[in-house]
């Protein structure tokens, strides 16, 4: 599971029927550089997160535009929908309150989305 | 399987009731040097890896069916913590 942050939604005019109903979200996935960045100055908001590729993800937990989710890539993101089989690739797992991110080097802890 | 170092934690209250009361770490991936590889990765925990450990990840999903049922999404999980890493110096 990588984190992202929510950028948007993708809505389906034609969809095969299993994807039927199943919001789909544009996550951009956050890189170590711009996570150690953001405990920095107090107050920086989600929009200085992410650096990574956008990614469509299916999402059921109803995440809100600049919030950090936690998504999973792969064949485990259908795994929600067992036993049905739908074609999912990535999936919304979580939504982050709080991310305490220490690596080497770094000092940094505060709430998500603020 | 991989190694990654403990880089810090994430807390959630809305998630996919499957991870409820889950431990989850943010973990580094490494590469055979040492260095970091890749993105942060949202790992779960059952063994307390400590803030900086090395710990070993798994990324096949069958511990954690077993453990939380089988509609869990997550995949990556704390398979062992680390002790030491025997290596034959680089070419």
């Amino acid at each position: 599971m990588r984190l992202g942050v929510i950028r948007g939604s993708v809505v389906l005019s034609l969809a095969v029927p299993e994807l039927q109903g199943i919001r789909l979200a544009i996550v951009e996935p956050i890189t170590p550089e711009r996570l150690a960045q953001w405990g920095g100055p107090p107050g920086l908001p989600s929009s200085s997160l992410g650096g990574g590729k956008p990614i469509v993800a299916a999402d059921q937990l109803g995440s809100g535009q600049g919030q950090v989710v936690g998504f999973v890539e792969g064949r485990t993101a259908a795994s929600p929908f067992w036993p049905g089989k739908v074609p999912v690739d990535a999936y919304c797992a979580l939504i982050a309150d709080g991310i305490d991110y220490r690596p080497p080097g770094k000092i940094t802890s505060r709430k998500a989305g603020s | 399987m991989f190694l990654a170092r403990i880089d810090g934690t994430v807390t959630s209250t809305v998630k996919h009731p499957t991870l409820a009361g889950l431990r989850l770490l943010i973990g580094q991936r490494l590469e055979a040097d040492g260095s970091p590889s890749g993105d942060p990765l949202v790992l779960v925990d059952t063994f307390g890896a400590r803030l900086g450990a090395t710990v070993m990840v798994t990324t096949d999903n069958e511990p954690l069916r077993n453990k939380v049922g089988n509609t869990t999404p997550a995949r990556m999980l704390v398979a062992g913590i680390v002790d030491q890493v025997y290596q034959e110096a680089g070419r």
